[in-house]
């Protein structure tokens, strides 16, 4: 997966430096760009190695690893990237998902002094849960983390013995979206014993799409649709059971799609050791304080037509500002992003 | 010779970061396109480059033509815009540039290939859906693939014995 895919060569420099922080695809195709016109780009992110979700949450079998590693491995070599891994930036304190392999913490308003300008695409990292009895148990655990821990396993990054042990275990996973189909595969592919996908509404509305949900029934994994969790049932602090309530769909919400209405005394039990919650994510911009950088009450980072937030000189692109999307949807948000930025410093508007 | 972009639809995740990179290489205007269906996996689709491509043979200016490499090309100067290579492709492929009042259709990255560069779409896809190269070497190679496959899950399926007398 080539990011530098403008030019074959480096240009020469125009003695301009660039921070990018996050080097998920949003980053790292921004980096390529701007490697392209001549800039110097310094890379940030928390994580052991670049390549954000494609390397640490999308399971191999769909994004093979060689293909990232190659991407920004040229843009290492033959473009002089600077990669600072391990290092997360930061302003105020904030645990998310992915933490583990922090090395070092730098100061957000630090990087905004020492670079010319400064990209932000760190992302949707935080993971929703639902606000029920017995998420605190042992064995709950959010989609991304989860995710996060097998491809870390795997990159050789984090012992197998970090990999919560589903084998021949039974595995929920709550949800029905990418992250949720991805969670349950990889609880196949480790062998537990049954794996069940609960979504409140039906297949039709599965946002992963009917196709990869028929794929996965087919696999062995229990589709519990017009279900939601009412409450996870532990013994001794890990989870034994869960109990789900039946749904209905009513009337056409915001979104357009028929809201799911629970149905009074349908509840019933289902014996689980694992719990996954893929439900949705939300933005981690690398602050937690006020730095005077907007964010909706989504908590994504506003920006402009020029990408640019609401500090000079501060760009932010992919989905810290769009929300949870797609690879191909962030690659273009940090072309537009860094052709902004490419502009900005060439002293245009 | 006859190279081409081959699509490995079982790969594709529906990312559409080809799409992306297609139109940045062809001035904001994409030549593969992505296409989701509720029932079934999603499937990029871009000029197929045809053998022997009904688009050349009915293009009455000779606009359209093949260039070394096998991609069927072209000629801007010489399309006079009648839509006849649009009509006759079976996959839909040649649009009509409506400023220009002429044809437009993928060139297999025309300039990039000039330049010994792999097309725009093929360099950007993260999952390996998308391969150039000679036809004949791709299906070689996965022939090749499919029996390293088979071979490895014969040797996890202990006692199945596909390859024991």
């Amino acid at each position: 997966m080539r990011f530098a895919f403008l030019c074959r060569d480096r240009p020469s420099p125009t003695g301009r430096k660039v921070a990018v922080i996050g080097a998920g695809p949003a980053g790292l195709s921004a980096t390529g760009y701007l490697v392209c016109q001549g800039h110097e780009v310094h890379v940030y992110d928390k994580l052991p190695e670049p390549g954000g979700l494609m390397l640490f949450g999308i399971p191999e079998f769909r994004i093979p690893i060689y293909r990232v590693r190659e991407g920004y491995e040229e843009l290492r070599e033959v473009f002089g990237v600077t990669f600072h891994t391990g290092t997360k930036v930061t302003f105020g304190e904030r645990k998310d998902e992915g933490d583990e392999f922090v090395k070092e913490t730098v100061d957000f308003n630090e990087i905004r002094e020492q670079f010319d300008a400064v990209l932000i695409a760190t992302g949707t990292w935080r993971s929703w849960i639902a606000s029920i009895e017995g998420t605190d148990l042992e064995g709950v655990y959010p989609a991304l983390e989860y995710l996060f821990r097998i491809k870390s396993a795997k990159l050789g990054h984090m012992s197998w013995n970090s990999i919560p042990p589903v084998q021949g275990k039974h595995v929920m996973v709550i949800g029905a979206g990418h992250t949720a189909v991805d969670a349950a595969l990889e609880s196949v592919l480790l062998g537990a014993e049954k794996v069940y996908l609960s979504y409140r509404r039906t297949i039709h509305e599965a946002p992963a799409g009917a196709y990869e949900i028929n794929l996965l029934k087919q696999k062995g994994v229990r589709w519990l649709e017009l279900t939601v969790p009412a409450r996870i049932i532990g013994e001794n602090g890990k989870v034994v059971a869960v109990e789900l309530q039946r749904c209905k769909l009513g009337e056409p919400d915001e979104s357009g799609r028929r809201r799911p209405i629970p149905i009074e005394g349908s509840n019933f039990q289902i014996d689980v050791d694992y719990v996954i919650f893929a439900i949705g994510q939300t933005p981690t911009p690398p602050f937690s304080e006020d730095v005077g950088i907007a964010t909706d009450r989504k908590g994504r980072i506003v920006v402009d037509m020029r990408h640019m937030t609401s500090v000079e000189g501060v760009f932010a692109a992919g989905d810290v500002v769009t929300g949870p999307s797609k690879v191909g949807k962030a690659v273009l948000d940090g072309l537009n992003a860094a052709e902004s930025m490419h502009i900005w410093l060439e002293g245009g508007e | 010779m006859a190279k081409r972009v081959f699509i490995d639809f079982s790969r594709c995740i529906e990312c559409r970061a080809c799409e992306v990179a297609c139109e940045r290489e062809h001035g904001g205007r994409s030549f593969i396109s992505v296409f989701e269906w509720e029932e079934m996996a999603a499937m990029a689709m871009n000029c197929r480059h045809c053998e022997r491509a009904p688009c050349v043979e009915v293009c009455p200016t000779n606009a359209l033509y093949r260039d070394d490499d096998g991609a069927v090309l072209l000629a801007p100067q010489k399309c006079i815009g009648c839509l006849m290579c649009g009509i006759v492709c079976p996959f839909g492929i040649p649009e009509l540039d409506s400023l220009n009042k002429i044809m437009m259709k993928c060139d297999l990255c025309a300039d990039r290939r000039a330049e010994g560069k792999l097309p725009a779409c093929v360099e950007t896809c993260p999952t390996d859906a998308l391969s150039y190269g000679d036809f004949n070497e791709i299906q070689r190679r996965r022939r090749g693939r499919f029996t390293r496959e088979t071979i490895e899950l014969t040797k996890k399926a202990e006692g199945f014995g596909l390859l024991q007398p």
